[in-house]
């Protein structure tokens, strides 16, 4: 049985960890309501991409865009993957759920062409062999980074270094629960350009109520790029918010499985203390009786 | 005088809500003035100076960003400006913006200078 010492300091060490875990929990809290802000304020401009969007799918047939994003992609090369993941870790399996679906995605297409953002998925996938690969992290000028990686995947869909684009993330589901999601960016889905059928109706009545300046196809072309920033941008910052939900549970548990333990020990030590007090109350009775015989 | 609802976003925030009575981008073709109940349009913007007037407290004020490359979407009940960046006047940097502007143009120099000598070596004029 361990002294009484050696418990202490058992318990001492954990309620050091302890502390950290809890400082560390109020941080993630703090940071979840900035990260969920950010959030809300990118939304409009979710909302105005895709309200212009939704006005030229009325306007612009498939044949007559000729951008690149609108193309099936080299069906010779592997997919390309922008895998996202969060620059630390200290939060359960938040990581490593992301990374797993990236490796099973990349088994079933046999390969895949990885550009990572965070470092977790950098590590990750040098890991899986691609050492010299586009890595970014997940820190920073968010919105300067979603240009860079849309940038450099665009181009490599374009000239059919890879085959489609998708995007690997955390979704956020609620603080309790983040799934990893297999988003897909090129080409560009056709629901974006052909209107689903039950919308075919509206089709006439918008055609030609929009003047487009210089024309329809220009808008597109333009807009698609953005279009593929912006999606890589607000998965960041649904990144982010996820990222800090997963750490504020993981912290909080932390906390909690260091509470019981520090409850056990100081149990087992007060235990320990008594059995040594009783032992040597017993030495002090013996001897006296031993005396007084 | 009437006015629209006028929203200028970037993709990090909304940097402006309110109402206009006039607003004028400069798009690919060239500044393009919209004032209530226009025209559907929706129009590729160039880096360029949004001048607006725009509904404030008392009377109607001047409303001017230099913002970066976009789009306009007017409706007859709302103009939306969707930008990559706004760069509001007060925020400019004059000192280190000039030093910027000179790199750039030494920059755009050299390169017209190699484009000139490589055609020279192709073509022989």
């Amino acid at each position: 049985m361990a002294t009484v010492r050696e418990l202490r300091d058992r318990i001492r060490s954990l309620k050091n960890t302890q502390q950290i875990t809890k400082a560390m929990k109020q941080v993630a809290a703090a940071k979840i309501r900035r990260a969920e802000a950010a959030q809300r304020r990118a939304r409009p401009c979710a909302e105005a991409i895709s309200e212009m969007l939704r006005r030229l799918s009325a306007e612009v047939s498939e044949s007559s865009v000729a951008h690149p994003f609108f193309k099936d992609g080299n069906p010779a090369a592997v997919p390309g993957v922008i895998l996202m993941t969060a620059d630390k870790g200290l939060a359960g399996a938040f990581n490593s759920n992301v990374i797993r679906a990236a490796e099973s995605y990349a088994q079933q297409n046999h390969g895949a062409t990885f550009y990572t953002i965070g470092i977790k998925a950098r590590n990750a996938v040098r890991r899986m062999g691609q050492s010299e690969h586009p890595t970014w992290t997940l820190a920073g000028d968010k919105l300067e980074t979603a240009r860079a990686v849309a940038a450099r995947a665009g181009e490599d869909f374009a000239e059919g270094r890879i085959s489609r684009l998708v995007l690997i993330s955390s979704r956020f589901i609620s603080m309790m629960s983040q799934k990893p999601e297999v988003i897909p960016l090129l080409r560009v889905p056709r629901h974006f350009v052909v209107s689903p059928a039950g919308r075919e109706s509206e089709k006439p009545q918008l055609r030609g109520a929009v003047e487009f300046l210089p024309s329809p196809e220009f808008v597109l072309a333009r807009l698609l790029p953005k279009y593929l920033e912006f999606t890589i941008f607000s998965t960041m910052l649904e990144t982010d918010a996820a990222f800090f939900a997963a750490q504020l549970i993981a912290m909080s548990n932390a906390t909690d499985n260091a509470g019981k333990a520090i409850d056990e020990l100081t149990i087992a030590m007060n235990n320990a203390r008594q059995a040594a007090i009783t032992k040597e109350l017993l030495e002090v009775v013996a001897g006296a009786e031993a005396l007084a015989g | 005088m009437s006015t629209v609802p006028f929203r200028l976003i970037t993709p990090a925030e909304v940097v402006f809500e309110g109402e206009a009575e006039l607003v004028i981008a400069v798009t690919t073709e060239g500044e393009e003035g919209v004032l209530p109940h226009h025209a559907p349009l929706l129009a590729v913007l160039r880096p360029g100076v949004l001048r607006a007037n725009v509904r404030g407290a008392a009377a109607s004020e001047r409303f001017e960003v230099a913002t970066g490359p976009g789009f306009i979407q007017a409706l007859p009940d709302a103009v939306t400006v969707l930008v990559d960046e706004v760069v509001r006047f007060e925020d400019v940097d004059v000192a280190k913006t000039r030093e910027e502007l000179g790199a750039a143009s030494a920059a755009h120099d050299r390169s017209a200078e190699e484009f000139a000598l490589a055609k020279l070596r192709l073509t022989g004029h």
